[in-house]
């Protein structure tokens, strides 16, 4: 306590702050210059990824359209009427707004905020238009929202109003068709030829004719009232809706004439229901969880319900969207982490190399000032505040840019290169001063030489093999746990405690890699002075001789071996990223263009397809059937995934003809089953329950199971992990022909024969998807990061081996002047200083871009990189020879150009000079 | 020893500029040493004892004087006359030895005569001479880094005598040693004076040291102290 007591507080002598940060303003800048850029990406990039992920939810949400709307759904009280009949219920607007009021209240606040007021539709059946003309339909729909319907105009006659106007009617089941009046819109009606007053001629499905009146022509205030979308044959005739050839129409009912749709058709075949679509724009990330759950619950709560029961039924898929966005911002976030980390670790090690230089060029100063009588912890502290300031303003700038950058900013990636900018250069100052008031001389006793040189190795074994169990517990966490289950609902990129091993792997793996080197370079160079001894070229003697001497300097190889790994590894990502969007667009889509062809068309797909096929610039056409979901059972167990029924042969050709990962096992699906009736299959799953050898059985109605056999693996098809894949033909010798719902078209005129078929079908183009996928937020950001990274570590990396060279300067030309008092020429000593500076650099240049690609394969696959790029699998690592070899080259001409630099600049010191400094 | 110089320094000045300030290291320093003999330079810290070792050894240019080696005027030689001269006949020793690390004792005392091309055999005869004349015959394969510092600065003396040089200039050799190593480092460049027949330029600032010298030349202020010059060797009995 006394000891604490009396302890002074350091005495600072101001001047000699100044005068050392005067004196070494270079280096101190290069520090700041280095901790401002890297505080401006690691404060940038977790902020620009939080906002990608805002974006990617929108987008995400955007792209799902109607199918991430809620949808609830209620049957309608029963109209029974007491005397047999069914009784007319002139309140059924008001019903439907009361359960779209029900539905609104059960969302609950959050959900309520995410999405636009709701949306009542009711629809009536399909009805066909007997004019005797080509095949139409027409609907009758009413729409309603808080405010009423889609507002419209009525250009002639009047709004339908009620069919009677008593209050009480009841009419027999069997009785004549209950009149119902609808208006049309102009377009329809132009179509139809039909105007007030007139009757549509329509039929239902068993053949009965309906007593519809269009009662007035509407036009519609703004057809681009989101409310339109719910039925947009209200607006114009629709073709292709119920199959090929055919044209929907559509009359609008009103509140009046609601009642009257009711009783035109059976019971339960008005449906009604309440559309709440979400607002992309008021999506963030942070609420997606809250959101996800609440719709999640909703959905539960419907559970199975009779046909009578009026209780709300939940329907969407606005969970599953957000779920897939929550995975993809997930993965997007460990990726960039996982660059972070990167970049961190190489920056501290140049800021460890900056202020091993700084302490360098300072240890005269430092070793005169400890001569004076300075104490330790007075110059440590005078350090430490030069560090400190210089660390903290850098960061403070470097934030600052990243806050104009970027809507917010992160400061938690910059706090590790605040702290090694701040500390490195006082600790290696205050040793090096500590060791200027040490006895240096050599131990004469080879005893107690041998003891300081077992110490030291000693030591650096027990560092490097701390590195190398972190990296190993990193590996194994990596791979045995992944990255995804463990970050937390709320990873956006900022580094959260369970993160920070696995995350580190890939910075741990560089490092590790870098020790190995320095653990061989030291042999090779060796080996290298060996075999130059044996040589009668003193030029080579001295080279080997020099490398041999410095090629066992810990800092400057590890920072070249890590940013030229890391960057490597950055640009192998992106690279494989760039690659895996235009083989997912290939993988989604599964040719050029492809149509899902309606349920209603699915019988015109073979013509379809003939059409296409014949279309100009059109290559291949394959159709198929393809049924999400489909139900197939083991021997124990259930199963629902896409089943594929096809052409093998030309699907083969397909799969042959473009990038999409050819399949050589369809050729056995032509083969006979391995068992009699068994139709052979190929089978892939995510998760292992299909595989070669399974038996399963595909269920029919009213006819037994046609028996399948998995007789190799499929591939993925339109990017989906679990496929049974069968031949058309086989399955149909089973007894189960193929009815084809989608078209699969390749060739430069593919996209243009694919629009306008005239059937009702959804056509997806894979430049659509590339582009789409190209200009994804998450994806985007992704890329531009690990470019922005391999461009950041690369120039660390040129910083490191200019710092290098600084740091060894000294030391190089004092042997050298001396190698020169022996006679040395100078022009010799330049190829000296070039022959241990070389053959570094020319060794991290093959041996960095490698240990890269090793990283980028042990680590590419937890990073769960398909989900960005829409792969059905993790995309094996693209290595872009041509970069790596730019980092290469980089490297090589740095060095190549340290060399006469230095040597220019060290031809202004006199021989004298050098060796005097050296004293 | 014979009766023709073989260093001649005459109106030697150099003279360095710090800001404004002008530092007159040598102010006209003129001398001879004769063949075979050894030289103290002696002087404070900062007299111009390294400058003037520099100057001799063409590592720094006078601005005025000349300085002759062997009938060689060293301040007209060029980079490539200078390397020359240093490889034949001027060698230097330093204080703080300046060895190869990584090359053995032999093969840092073999790195002149690998400059000068000397054919491996001989190159190896004399390599092993050396050795045994600086008393390390048995740690030839040993590093700097394993052994004493007195035994690194010998190995440095028997790389400066490798290329059998007419002038040895040795700035502070003992300047890392204790007393007692020291001693006999000199010891055995006054051994090497007799055994050898080379001359010997060494600055010193120990008086025990200077014991050993043929001569002792005093330099104060970049100037000589003429009185001093020429002061003869007197034998220290207990000196190695």
């Amino acid at each position: 306590m006394n000891r604490w007591l009396t302890r002074r507080w350091p005495a600072l002598h101001w001047p000699s702050v100044r005068g050392r940060g005067r004196a070494d303003a270079g280096p101190l800048l290069l520090t700041a210059t280095v901790i401002a850029a890297v505080a401006l990406l690691a404060g940038a990039a977790p902020v620009l990824l939080r906002a990608a992920a805002d974006k990617a939810v929108q987008d995400t949400v955007r792209r799902a359209g109607n199918d991430s709307n809620v949808l609830v759904r209620a049957n309608w009280e029963r109209d029974d009427g007491p005397t047999g009949g069914r009784v007319r219920m002139p309140s059924l607007a008001e019903d439907l707004d009361n359960f779209r009021a029900r539905a609104t209240s059960a969302l609950g606040p959050d959900l309520d905020a995410a999405l636009l007021p709701p949306l009542a539709a009711v629809n009536g059946p399909i009805l066909t238009i007997t004019d005797g003309s080509v095949p139409r339909t027409f609907q009758f729909t009413y729409l309603a929202g808080d405010l009423g319907g889609p507002d419209v105009t009525w250009v002639a006659g009047s709004p339908p109003g009620p069919a009677v106007s008593d209050e009480y009617v009841e009419t027999p089941y069997d009785g004549p068709p209950w009149p119902v009046q609808v208006g049309l819109s102009e377009v329809d009606a132009a179509a139809l030829d039909l105007g007030p007053g007139d009757r549509i001629p329509v039929r239902d499905g068993q053949g009965r004719d309906k007593d519809v009146r269009v009662s007035g022509i509407y036009r519609p205030t703004d057809s681009a009232d989101p409310a339109w979308r719910l039925a947009p044959a209200l607006l114009r005739p629709v073709p292709g809706a119920d199959g090929v050839g055919t044209t929907r129409f559509a009359g609008l009912l009103s509140r009046e004439s609601l009642p009257d749709a009711r009783l035109a058709v059976d019971e339960d075949q008005l449906r009604r229901a309440v559309h709440f679509a979400p607002v992309p724009d008021a999506l963030t990330w942070d609420g997606t969880a809250a959101l996800a759950s609440q719709v999640v619950k909703l959905k539960a709560t419907s559970g199975s319900s009779g046909d009578r029961e009026q209780s709300l039924k939940w329907e969407s898929q606005l969970d599953i969207a957000l779920r897939d966005a929550r995975a993809r911002n997930n993965a997007a976030s460990t990726q960039a982490a996982v660059l972070l980390a990167g970049v961190l670790t190489a920056t501290v090690l140049v800021l460890l190399l900056a202020a091993d230089l700084l302490v360098r060029r300072r240890t005269p100063v430092l070793s005169a000032a400890r001569q004076r009588g300075a104490a330790l912890p007075d110059l440590g502290a005078e350090l430490i505040i030069e560090s400190t300031v210089v660390s903290l303003s850098a960061a403070a700038v470097g934030l600052a840019l990243a806050r104009a950058a970027a809507p917010g900013v992160s400061w938690t990636w910059a706090v590790p290169v605040v702290l090694a900018g701040a500390l490195a250069g006082p600790a290696f100052g205050t040793l090096a001063a500590a060791r200027a008031s040490r006895d240096r001389r050599q131990p004469a006793n080879p005893a107690a030489r041998r003891w300081i040189r077992a110490t030291g190795q000693l030591r650096r074994a027990a560092v490097e093999a701390a590195v190398l169990i972190a990296a190993v517990a990193a590996f194994v966490t990596l791979h045995q746990r992944g990255l995804l289950p463990v970050a937390s609902d709320s990873a956006t990129g900022e580094l959260t405690g369970d993160l920070i091993l696995p995350v580190s792997a890939l910075a741990l793996g560089a490092l590790v890699g870098a020790l190995v080197l320095l653990r061989l370079l030291p042999l090779g160079a060796r080996f290298a002075l060996r075999q130059a001894l044996r040589s009668r070229r003193p030029l080579a003697v001295f080279s080997a001789a020099q490398a041999a001497t410095t090629a066992g300097r810990a800092l400057p190889l590890l920072v070249l071996v890590s940013t030229t790994a890391l960057a490597s590894f950055a640009l192998i990502l992106g690279a494989t990223a760039t690659r895996g969007v235009t083989d997912g667009a290939w993988s989604t889509v599964g040719a050029d263009a492809r149509l899902d062809v309606g349920a209603d068309a699915e019988a015109a797909t073979p013509a379809l397809a003939e059409r296409i096929a014949a279309a100009p610039g059109v290559e291949q056409v394959v159709v198929a059937q393809v049924t999400d979901s489909a139900r197939v059972f083991t021997e124990s167990t259930l199963l629902t995934p896409r089943l594929v029924i096809v052409d093998t042969a030309a699907f083969r050709r397909l799969l042959a003809t473009t990038p999409l990962p050819d399949a050589p096992a369809l050729a056995r699906l032509t083969a006979p089953g391995p068992g009699p009736g068994e139709v052979p299959a190929l089978v892939r799953s995510s998760d292992g329950d299909l595989r070669t050898g399974t038996r399963l059985q595909l269920p029919r109605e009213d006819a037994p199971a046609i028996r399948l056999a998995a007789v190799g693996t499929a591939p993925s098809v339109g990017g989906v992990n679990n496929v049974v894949i069968v031949d058309a033909a086989a399955l149909a010798d089973a007894g189960l022909p193929a009815v084809p719902n989608t078209v699969w078209v390749t060739g430069p005129g593919a996209e243009r024969a694919v629009s306008n078929t005239g059937v009702a079908s959804d056509v997806v183009l894979r430049a659509d998807v590339l582009r789409a996928q190209r200009v994804a937020p998450l994806t985007a950001g992704l890329v531009r990061l690990a470019w922005t990274a391999a461009g950041v570590l690369l120039a660390l990396g040129l910083l490191g081996l200019a710092l290098a060279a600084a740091a060894g300067a000294s030391q190089r030309w004092q042997t050298l002047t001396r190698l020169r008092t022996l006679g040395l020429r100078p022009r010799d000593a330049r190829w000296v200083a070039a022959g241990e500076l070389l053959p570094p650099v020319v060794v991290t240049a093959v041996y960095g871009p490698l240990l890269g690609a090793l990283l980028a394969r042990l680590t590419l696959g937890p990073l769960d990189l398909r989900l960005l790029t829409g792969q059905a699998a993790d995309p094996a690592a693209v290595l872009p020879w041509w970069l790596l070899g730019l980092v290469s080259v980089a490297l090589l001409a740095t060095a190549a150009a340290v060399v006469p630099v230095e040597s220019a600049l060290r031809r202004r010191d006199r021989l004298s000079e050098v060796l005097r400094a050296g004293e | 020893m014979s009766s023709q110089p073989l260093l001649s320094v005459r109106g030697v000045h150099r003279r360095f500029r710090t800001g404004p300030t002008v530092v007159h290291a040598l102010n006209g320093v003129s001398f001879d040493v004769a063949a075979g003999s050894m030289v103290a330079l002696v002087g404070r810290s900062g007299s111009g004892k390294t400058t003037l070792l520099n100057v001799i050894g063409g590592l720094d240019r006078p601005d005025a004087g000349t300085v002759h080696v062997d009938g060689t005027d060293v301040t007209a030689l060029d980079e490539d006359g200078l390397s020359r001269l240093r490889r034949e006949k001027v060698s230097y020793v330093f204080q703080s030895f300046g060895l190869i690390p990584v090359l053995s004792a032999a093969e840092n005392v073999a790195a002149p005569l690998r400059m000068a091309r000397v054919a491996p055999a001989e190159r190896e005869r004399r390599v092993e001479l050396l050795l045994e004349l600086i008393g390390l015959a048995d740690h030839a394969r040993q590093r700097p880094a394993e052994l004493s510092g007195g035994q690194q600065q010998r190995v440095a003396i028997a790389r400066a005598l490798a290329a059998s040089p007419q002038l040895l200039l040795a700035d502070e050799p003992t300047g890392q040693l204790d007393a007692e190593t020291g001693l006999s480092v000199m010891a055995l460049l006054r051994g090497i004076v007799e055994s050898e027949g080379v001359t010997v330029l060494v600055s010193t600032h120990d008086a025990v040291m200077m014991a050993l010298a043929d001569r002792v030349i005093r330099i104060h202020d970049g100037q000589l102290d003429e009185q001093a010059v020429g002061q003869p060797y007197a034998p220290v009995p207990d000196a190695g």
